[in-house]
């Protein structure tokens, strides 16, 4: 008997908690708050001093707390923000911007043509803006005309201007807080003029924002956005399922059929900017070649890669840029034929042996392929099948899996101290711009046996590319300047200085109910036009 | 320690720099890193510097943070220590008695099924047995949250999982210990002189069973440490375990330089609560 009190005592006590644990979730579900389990932490929020951290989460915040004189929206077409209207001169050396009026910053300080030259200034100084250099080393001056109106300058024709101001780095910072809070402190202070505005920030955990009720262009629909950190893709999910948070990003592909099978959840994808595929370093005999590099390309079953080990969230590539980058020009996809590189590489001279390996002279070819572990969705998956594919048309490929903390450094080593043939590498243009994305992978370095300038890693090297890169920069007509890529795309896309593999999509999940939740190209999912 | 660690970071590849930098980082971007960092000092002056720094409670410039790391990890280590505390004390609780009883009742189907309990616990990893409790618990009956620090609940699944393989090894420890002592000379003693069994067992028994435990949990503070790390990291537990994991990936070895000070203090201070516990217990040690 006393032992039963006893049972029924700690049963009670343990009840307790459990009941008004069970209330709060079931109050915290719906509102006009919306929270958000972002896959990447942050920890400071300021555009300049080693920009928001990290990519993409304190983007998408910065996003919501900051307007920019230009915006992206969903699709990243250019966009009015703080100025109605931008004008990029003939020779793309200058940009005017025409300034909305009656808008203030968060802190009450009015947003005007001073407010613009004193953030441009920031950017551009090296000292205080050490990132994001190729969007803003180019700007030369700002000059106010009248209160109203900014002419901002390049020292070179620059025609994707505009992207460097829609990009996150271009967000618009209130001075007075700079004043405030002193330089290295707005990261930790970040005062601006978007929709919301900071009710408080615990670096690497969770930040909580609230609708700003002066936003020039309305105030928000929801009232309160909280971004709560969680790593684990596992505990992401279960977050949304149990619902303490509303939205999760970067969801695994593998888990998206069970997703969508759940009542109350709503998965929302859409395509990357990023391609994925396998550099190839051109200072090496035979990969000097182009027969040999579309062989390669022949070789690898991409459109088996993005059904099977994406389940179709991923596309074969069919240009050296993504679908949706600016400037995107489709190319005929190289058609998975072992025949077909066979004969190519043939007529480069590669025979089959005796032992049905290929080889020339009496060499075996032989390919060292660098990967990283954990790096691009799928990494060590996508190698293992492009070594096993090598392998049946006679190649001996060898994989050397990097950690993926250490994966750059080994890209950015000086042509002689590279230890590869191929290497796994995707870029991601974060200004949207197709320009931005061939330059920096396809222009010719400075020296080919020094460092990188950018990410040509493979040393390319085509004049006229170069030449056609450098006409682009200076044609501010979009349809013009896209034709112009469109050749470099044509161009790059046959020289094959890759094997080119696919696009991924970005994986967003959201409670049913949950609107508006965009999730760009370039990584963001972006609750900033949200609503329950 | 932190001479260790230094010069074990500077050898490991990847570059602080470039992982600040970011994927889209040209190579001015990473070279103004570099010398904004002070990569580009010899390593011995990059070594003083940073030793010197440390005395004053200037950890150096972390990339995660902008800035001098330390409030960070202090305004995270009491979660780490409730964590750890949690499951140091859930140890202790069950533990103990659980060996206690399999001792007493050695060879009795209550032995056996602790035993076999033992075994699991042990083998059952604990990230594993952490997203298992995620999904009966916070996912199917919605009785705990799944995640984050919102209130004494939260602390109930990762305790769970980070204690679970330290009371596998105490009770385990504890039984074997028991079984020990109890055919020694003064457990006859006590009993001949007509003390009650439970008393022989709580008052006499208990306290020199406890020697053996406690050392255990000493030793184990490494693994509740190291647990920490993946445990925190299951269940975006804001603590210093799950700010290394991150600090590691980004190569910010300030921080992490931080946090394993921290950390080895951390199992030197546990430790030296060890030793004065083995002297409250035993009093013969009080004289050596």
């Amino acid at each position: 008997m006393q032992r039963r009190n006893a049972l029924g005592l700690i049963g009670g006590i343990a009840a307790t908690p459990l009941t008004s644990i069970r209330e709060a979730l079931a109050q915290a579900a719906p509102g006009k708050t919306l929270t958000y389990g972002q896959s990447t932490r942050v920890t400071t929020l300021d555009p300049a001093q080693g920009a928001f951290s990290t990519y993409p989460g304190g983007y998408e915040v910065g996003y919501c707390l900051f307007d920019r004189l230009v915006d992206f929206d969903k699709n990243l077409k250019i966009v009015p923000g703080l100025a109605t209207s931008s004008e990029v001169a003939a020779d793309a050396k200058s940009v005017r911007f025409k300034l909305r009026s009656g808008v203030k910053f968060h802190d009450g300080t009015p947003f005007d043509a001073a407010a613009v030259k004193f953030n441009v200034e920031r950017l551009m100084d090296k000292a205080r803006n050490p990132t994001n250099r190729p969007l803003w080393d180019v700007v030369s001056a700002v000059e106010i005309v009248d209160p109203a109106t900014v002419v901002v300058r390049t020292k070179d024709p620059f025609s994707q201007i505009l992207n460097s101001f829609a990009h996150g780095s271009g967000s618009i910072v209130s001075p007075a807080s700079v004043e405030k809070y002193g330089e290295k402190g707005v990261a930790l202070n970040p005062v601006g003029a978007g929709p919301f505005m900071l009710e408080s920030f615990t670096p690497g955990q969770e930040i909580a924002l609230k609708a700003f009720d002066g936003y020039w262009g309305g105030r928000p629909a929801t009232d309160r956005l909280v971004f709560k950190f969680i790593a684990e893709p596992a505990t992401r999910i279960a977050a949304l399922r149990t619902g303490s948070v509303d939205i999760v990003d970067s969801v695994p592909v593998q888990l998206v059929a069970g997703l969508r099978r759940e009542a109350n959840i709503e998965v929302i994808t859409g395509p990357s900017l990023r391609p994925l595929g396998l550099v190839i370093n051109m200072a090496n005999a035979p990969f000097n070649d182009p027969k040999v590099r579309q062989a390669l390309n022949h070789a690898v079953p991409v459109k088996t890669i993005a059904e099977r080990v994406f389940f179709g969230f991923a596309k074969a590539s069919d240009s050296p840029l993504a679908f949706d980058t600016q400037g995107y020009k489709k190319n005929a996809p190289f058609e998975y034929s072992t025949d077909k590189a066979k004969a190519l590489l043939a007529s480069a001279g590669w025979i089959p042996g005796a032992d049905g390996k290929l080889q020339k002279g009496g060499q075996p070819l032989k390919i060292r392929m660098l990967a990283s572990e954990g790096l691009f969705p799928g990494d060590v998956s996508i190698i293992e099948i492009c070594q096993r594919a090598f392998a049946q048309i006679g190649i001996d490929a060898t994989i050397t899996k990097v950690e993926s903390g250490a994966y750059y450094g080994e890209l950015r080593k000086e042509r002689a101290a590279l230890n590869f043939d191929l290497a796994m590498f995707g870029f991601n243009p974060s200004n949207a711009s197709g320009l931005y994305h061939l330059e920096s992978l396809y222009k010719s370095n400075a020296s080919d046996t020094g460092a990188l300038d950018v990410w040509n890693i493979g040393r390319y090297r085509n004049p006229k590319v170069d030449d056609l890169l450098r006409q682009a920069h200076a044609t501010v007509d979009l349809p013009a300047q896209n034709a112009l890529l469109g050749q470099v795309q044509d161009i790059v896309w046959s020289d094959a200085p890759y094997v080119w593999l696919h696009v991924n999509e970005n994986v967003t999940a959201v409670r049913k109910g949950v609107k508006g939740v965009e999730v760009w190209p370039i990584v963001f999912t972006i609750p900033r036009r949200a609503s329950v | 320690m932190v001479t260790i660690v230094f010069f074990i970071f500077k050898a490991v590849p990847g570059d602080e720099a470039q992982m600040m930098a970011g994927a889209t980082a040209s190579q001015v971007d990473i070279d103004l890193l570099r010398t904004r960092l002070g990569l580009d000092q010899p390593l011995l002056t990059q070594y003083g510097t940073r030793m010197l720094g440390l005395v004053q409670g200037n950890l150096g410039y972390s990339s995660t943070f902008r800035g001098n790391p330390l409030p960070h990890i202090l305004s995270r280590l009491p979660a780490t220590l409730a964590l750890a505390t949690a499951a140091i004390l859930v140890t202790v609780v069950l533990g103990i008695p659980a060996g206690v009883l399999a001792a007493v009742r050695q060879r009795s189907w209550l032995d056996y099924s602790l035993s076999l309990l033992v075994v699991g616990l042990l083998a059952i990893p604990n990230f594993w047995l952490g997203m298992m409790l995620v999904i009966v618990l916070s996912v199917e009956w919605r009785i705990l949250p799944s995640f984050g620090f919102t209130g004494w609940a939260s602390l109930v699944m990762p305790t769970m999982a980070l204690s679970a393989r330290l009371v596998a090894l105490v009770t385990r420890m504890t039984r074997g210990v028991v079984i020990d002592e109890l055919g020694k000379d003064y457990i006859r003693t006590a009993r001949a002189k007509g003390v009650a069994e439970f008393a022989v067992i709580s008052h006499h028994l208990l306290r020199n069973a406890m020697i053996p435990t406690l050392t255990i949990i000493g030793l184990e503070t490494g693994y509740l440490l190291g647990g920490s790390v993946v445990v925190e990291r299951i269940f975006a537990w804001p603590g210093i375990g799950d700010l290394l994991v991150n600090a590691i990936g980004a190569r910010d070895f300030t921080l992490v330089q931080g946090i394993t000070v921290v950390f080895v203090v951390g199992f030197l201070l546990v430790n030296l609560i060890v030793e004065l516990l083995y002297l409250a217990l035993n009093p013969r040690l009080r004289h050596a």
